[in-house]
């Protein structure tokens, strides 16, 4: 609201980092109690670590807070929830196993009247009035894994009423809640803020935004660019200040000219739940990328394309042969790669040797007649391919990869699969986290492959990153395709109002509007 | 189209859940049109008598699956209490009462120690349980010298005691059950106790002390294993060298018949775990009365254990498939018309 | 249980930096992983016995304690190559005695139906006159049957393991429980007597031994040098990794419980060599000593780590350990407690030492 004696929550000088690479940069938010604030910007603008500071799950490296004027520094999410700071998470933190009460009570019970016992009765009553709070028609006794993913997101969003809270944080809680759910949340955001709670409110959905939240925070790369009353924004202001961003990363000149031989062809994949009638092609040569916000489903499309995860309905087919469902081998074996989201957990053998994780795709190519490893050439090759992309590594024969820094890991997954000699190669947030020098030397690499007729697929949430590394755009959004860009069509702004939802307006939750939409969406 | 589709997904939770005692009434029903002298009451009492010690452990051991660990010492334990309470005996004479008592604070010193090497050393609980295994029936052979340990005569009258007409055992087994119930169904702890077998890590991050939850599991597989082993004394008497050994699978078999799985998060004492007991030893006894070549019998158990662990794995990996749904991408099935789901 | 990385969800960004070069590890790091240390154990052993005992040191007690290594070392090896994938095998013990019963009742030069007759397999597998495989030739196809019941054993251990999912430990343990059994009934508890002559050519010393160096080479060369050894790494380091990399991961978890089926089984002929009968009860007592000595040895329980070198120490220090311990007049159940010691502490020193080197 306007200027109040007492502020609720002040950010000042806020800064984070994680090891040279700064994620948040001097942040002053002021916020008043009962005021809705709500936090925008893109996937990287810094929003989740911001907020993990306020949730005590990070310490900030820089700048302080003050909790009811008061200095307020968690060290764990225990203590920022013993201050009344309550954080809704996007991830949900339910057991299943367990009942709807159990969960909400599950450090806090109503006591019995007999010593050490706990009261069912009781807490079926106190879970049934937070459940109307919510709206969430459900008998508290219900287990969880019962639930539908929007019926544990209200519940996740139940967990935070228990307390009486001062500030609740909402991380992207609509993103499974229907109309109807969606209009109760706001309801009780509103009834939070009349009995004297602040809430933050995160989403993409910016409509929702524009309509719930008192003062607006845009984020972008680290920073703070724009706070003000809501009035003084309008949707599309919103996203034109998520954009432009300062042209200090260089990206190579692109030679690569794609062909018209389709390598990849994606036909109708559908899996419930997740991805929905994804259609698309890749040419030899050519570089595609795909945009999305946090939920897209962009990962989860690729994981079913190479064959890590099932996929209900569609075809995946490498020069022109369709691909079983389900069998990472068989795409590899077609000249399929692909670098994961999650180099630590999935593309690495952390402790093992460079040239170890640098050879582990393409082992049965260097092989004798009786099996064994022909370890000379291996290495070789393994060099070879680390040179290509400037992976420097004193002993890769025996450095384990954990020591290497951000880059050179991915590096390492890179080399891995250009080992392959790949025909397709799937990339997934390749340069998140790594520094800039890294970053011009993975465009490199994505460059000279496509001029080596390899069909690249590159999926991204830097979009200034996609605009000048590809030859087409594809946006999702909730499942599906929902635009296409070709190159000429390149519009920072049009791509990214793409990715809310055209207008990012309340429409976006309605059945899906002009289903693989190929014209670039309208502002509105 | 949301209410329907849960249903179908409810209606077949609730049969699974309740499999223990479907399982219980077919081979209940097969035994006895096998050989009808199957079919008597008598027959049951015999089968809670003996299912006393077993059903004993198998709650203990209910406890220790609900985290997703394992115990594979408890009847090394429950020797262990047997031998070191018939030397006791053998210098200083203890009232009746305090027999169980000592014997449950041997089994609390034992799972104090495998709980504690699991919890905070963090070693996988088999391996340290297998250990254990070793240690506890070596020492207590050594205890033993390897000969029969025995107790004073008169004892074994407990075995047979009626209290109210219901054998000492079986009550000491339903005393057993309805504590255990009990504390897992109406307390903190014992919820916590699901939470921490189904994400240890959520559940520390929610505020459950993780730790020392995990070391309390073993600690009462262990006082239990030690529970159990008084109520095989009484009714046996003496204490062969091999006593206790294999008991774990039994009370393994019964638990995960009874719905408790090796993964942690599931399963209950009452109906379950004694469900799963009363199966057991149904099986056993029902084996005996139609006279299987006692060779047969052993692969038998073995065969139903491994069927066990396999519904166990199956049942598991269909649930996680079940919650792996992330996004909604459907539009939402609310229009106006449709009353909200009930 | 505890995760080491930060309280993040997903940390995104890579939280460690590092050098291009580590730092030289500590030397006693160093000297705990090495196969020295082991060595010196057992040297460690071997120092503390003799003074309380007689004749450990007397060329009898030596031929003893290598007599025994060679066997063991066998199963061991099996053993490495399930722990190195992730998995354990619990059935090692299972199938030594299925294998050394049916080998030994497929070659028996004679049967007295006295003790047999009530044997399922009586009039089958082998009747008054011996086994159907006779005593000559058919000893060598009795071996290769023996390798081939292990190897069944050991791939349905890991098509459950690897296609169904089930705990390994657990699978493995049923499968004991129901072999155990089996082969008990098999031969109604008797011992099958009166092996062929043939047969006692696995006992001697120097056959034993060159049979187990070459399966310890040729395991060590598969593991080192072979794509399915790197495979075998890496699917115990990180089979979603391994799996991503085209590695067949379900395929490797199979094969490697196969192996270590068909390693157990030429250990169980060894063994049943030196017996001169073949026992249902063969490797009852073996389990701890066989995990005890790859632990020992280096092959850690987590999975992804270990060789056969180590492997073989671990052995050589578990076969003078048990020497030492019989040798002073030990009971069993004594032994039993010590050696259940041992393996408590070698596998509280290896996960400690995995940790360690993950936080590092």
């Amino acid at each position: 609201m306007t200027t109040d004696p007492a502020p609720r929550l002040v950010f000042e000088g806020v800064a984070k980092g994680f090891f040279g690479v700064p994620v948040l940069r001097g942040i002053d938010i002021t916020i008043a109690p009962g005021e809705v604030v709500g936090l925008v910007g893109e996937n990287g603008a810094g929003k989740s670590t911001l907020m993990n500071i306020l949730g005590g799950v990070l310490a900030p490296d820089a700048g302080t807070m003050r909790l009811d004027g008061v200095p307020y520094a968690p060290n764990n999410p225990i203590d920022a929830g013993r201050a009344g700071v309550v954080f809704v998470h996007q991830e949900l933190n339910l057991f299943p196993n367990l009942s709807i009460q159990d969960n909400l009570f599950i450090t806090d019970f109503p006591k019995a009247a007999v010593p050490t016992f706990i009261s069912p009765g009781k807490a079926r009553r106190r879970a049934r009035d937070l459940l109307a709070r919510i709206g969430l028609d459900r008998d508290p006794r219900t287990t969880v894994d019962l639930l539908s993913p929007g019926e544990r997101q209200q519940l996740e969003i139940a967990k935070s009423l228990s307390g009486e809270p001062r500030v609740v944080i909402f991380d992207e809680p609509t993103t499974s809640l229907t109309a109807r759910e969606t209009k109760r949340l706001f309801a009780l955001i509103r009834e939070l803020t009349q009995e004297g709670a602040s809430v933050i409110y995160i989403s993409h959905i910016l409509a929702d935004v524009l309509d719930l939240c008192d003062q607006i925070v845009v984020l972008r790369d680290g920073s703070l660019v724009d706070a003000g009353p809501r009035q003084s924004f309008s949707i599309s202001t919103m996203i034109s200040r998520m954009v432009g961003r300062d042209l200090d990363r260089l990206y190579p000149e692109r030679h690569a000219q794609p062909t018209e031989e389709v390598v990849l062809d994606v036909r109708g994949l559908s899996e419930p739940g997740t991805i929905q009638d994804v259609t698309f092609q890749v040419r030899a040569g050519e570089v595609v990328g795909v945009f999305g916000l946090m939920g897209a489903g962009r990962s989860e499309m690729a994981r079913i394309v190479f064959g890590l995860d099932r996929h209900k309905s569609g075809q995946v087919l490498v020069k022109g042969v369709e691909r079983p469902k389900a069998d990472p081998r068989s795409r590899i074996n077609a000249g399929m790669g692909f670098v994961t989201e999650d180099r630590r957990n999935e593309g690495l053998l952390m402790d093992s040797s460079v040239t170890s994780n640098i050879g582990l795709a393409v082992l049965p190519r260097f092989a004798t007649a009786l099996g064994l490893v022909r370890t000379a050439a291996l290495r070789v090759a393994a060099l070879d391919s680390s040179k290509k992309l400037n992976l420097k590594s004193s002993r890769p024969d025996r450095q384990p990869v954990r020591s290497l820094s951000g880059g050179n890991q991915q590096k390492a997954v890179i080399a891995k699969w250009l080992l392959t000699k790949p025909e397709i190669l799937i990339l997934d947030e390749p340069t998140r986290g790594i520094d800039v020098g890294a970053k011009h030397e993975v465009y490199t690499v994505i460059d000279e492959l496509a001029r080596m007729r390899t069909a690249v697929l590159m999926i991204s949430s830097e979009l200034p990153e996609l605009m000048n590394t590809c030859d087409r755009i594809l946006v999702m959004r909730r499942g599906e395709v929902e635009g296409e860009f070709a190159a000429s069509e390149f519009d920072e702004t049009m791509i990214l109002a793409a990715a809310f939802g055209q207008s990012g307006a309340a429409s976006d939750r309605g059945p899906a509007v002009s289903a693989g939409a190929s014209v670039p969406g309208e502002v509105a | 189209m949301l209410h329907v589709r849960l249903n179908r997904n409810e209606l077949g939770l609730v049969l699974l859940r309740n499999m223990p005692l479907v399982l219980l009434a077919v081979v209940f029903l097969s035994f006895s049109l096998l050989d009808h002298r199957f079919f008597d009451v008598q027959t049951l009492v015999n089968i809670a008598r003996q299912a006393s010690y077993v059903g004993i452990l198998a709650v203990g051991m209910t406890f220790v699956l609900l985290t997703a660990g394992i115990d594979l010492s408890v009847g090394a334990v429950a020797y262990l209490a047997a031998v070191l309470v018939s030397e006791l005996l053998k210098h200083t004479p203890l009232p009746v009462v305090a027999l169980p008592l000592v014997m449950i604070a041997i089994g609390v010193g034992a799972g104090m120690l495998s709980g504690s090497i699991t919890a905070f050393a963090r070693i996988t609980p088999f391996i340290v349980t297998l250990a254990g295994m070793s240690i506890y029936r070596g020492y207590a052979l050594g205890v033993s010298q390897s000969r029969e340990a025995n107790f004073p005569i008169g004892l074994t009258d407990l075995g047979n005691l009626p209290i109210f007409g219901v054998p000492l055992p079986i009550v000491i087994f339903m005393l057993v059950v309805v504590v255990a119930q009990l504390v897992l169904s109406r307390t903190a702890y014992g919820r916590q106790l699901y939470a921490v077998g189904q994400d240890p890590d959520a559940a520390t991050r929610a505020g459950i002390p993780t730790r020392r939850v995990i070391v309390s599991v073993y600690v009462i597989a262990g006082a239990l294993a030690g529970l159990a082993a008084f109520v095989a004394v009484i009714q046996m008497g003496t204490i062969v060298p091999s006593f206790g050994t294999g008991d774990e699978f039994d009370a393994i078999a019964a638990a995960v018949l009874g719905g408790a799985s090796l993964f942690g998060g599931r399963g209950t004492v009452f109906p379950g775990t004694v469900a799963g007991t009363l199966l057991v030893q149904m099986i056993a006894v029902g084996m005996v009365f139609t006279q299987v070549d006692l060779y047969l019998t052993p692969m038998i158990s073995a065969a139903v254990i491994f069927a066990a662990v396999l519904l166990d794995t199956l049942r598991t990996r269909q649930l996680a498939k079940i919650s792996k749904r992330t996004i909604r991408v459907e539009p939402p099935s609310e229009p106006v018309l449709v009353t909200p789901a009930r | 249980m505890d995760t080491d990385s930060p309280p993040t969800q997903k940390p995104a960004l890579d939280t460690k930096p590092r050098s291009a070069t580590e730092a030289p590890r500590p030397l006693w790091r160093r000297f705990l992983d090495s196969d020295l240390f082991v060595l010196g154990l057992t040297m460690v052993v071997v120092v503390v016995v003799v003074p309380f005992t007689h004749g450990f040191l007397s060329p009898g007690n030596l031929l003893n304690v290598a007599s025994n290594f060679w066997p063991l070392l066998l199963v061991v090896i099996g053993q490495t190559f399930v722990l190195i994938a992730g998995g354990i095998d619990l059935s090692q013990t299972a199938i030594m005695a299925f294998t050394s019963v049916f080998g030994a009742m497929l070659v028996a030069t004679s049967a007295s139906p006295a003790l047999y007759a009530k044997s399922p397999f009586w009039g089958i597998f082998f009747n008054e006159t011996g086994g159907i495989l006779g005593s000559g030739i058919g000893v060598g196809a009795a071996w290769l049957v023996m390798l081939g019941l292990g190897a069944l054993v050991g791939a349905l251990n890991g098509m459950f393991v690897a296609r169904v999912g089930m705990p390994p430990f657990m699978v493995t343990l049923t499968t004991t429980l129901f072999i155990t059994a089996f082969t008990v009934w098999s031969t109604k508890s008797e011992n099958i007597l009166n092996l062929p002559p043939a047969y006692d050519w696995l006992a001697t010393d120097w056959v034993a031994a060159c049979i187990a160096v070459v399966i310890a080479v040729l395991a060590h060369v598969i593991l080192s040098r072979s794509v399915y050894g790197q495979w075998l790494y890496s699917t115990g380091i990180n089979a979603r990794t391994a799996q991503v990399s085209g590695v067949p991961v379900r395929r490797v978890i199979v094969i490697a419980y196969l192996l270590s089926g068909m390693f157990t089984a030429m250990g169980a002929a060894l063994y049943t060599a030196r017996l001169g009968a073949g026992r249902p009860t063969l490797g009852a007592n073996l389990l701890m000593d066989v995990i005890g000595a790859a632990v020992i040895g280096g092959v850690s329980l987590m999975g992804g780590r270990g060789r056969i070198t180590g492997a073989a120490l671990g052995v050589l220090f578990f076969v003078v350990l048990t020497n030492a311990l019989n040798l002073m007049g030990l009971e069993f159940y004594t032994i039993m407690w010590i050696k259940g010691l041992v393996i408590l502490i070698a596998v509280a020193v290896d996960t400690l030492r995995t940790r360690m080197e993950s936080r590092a």
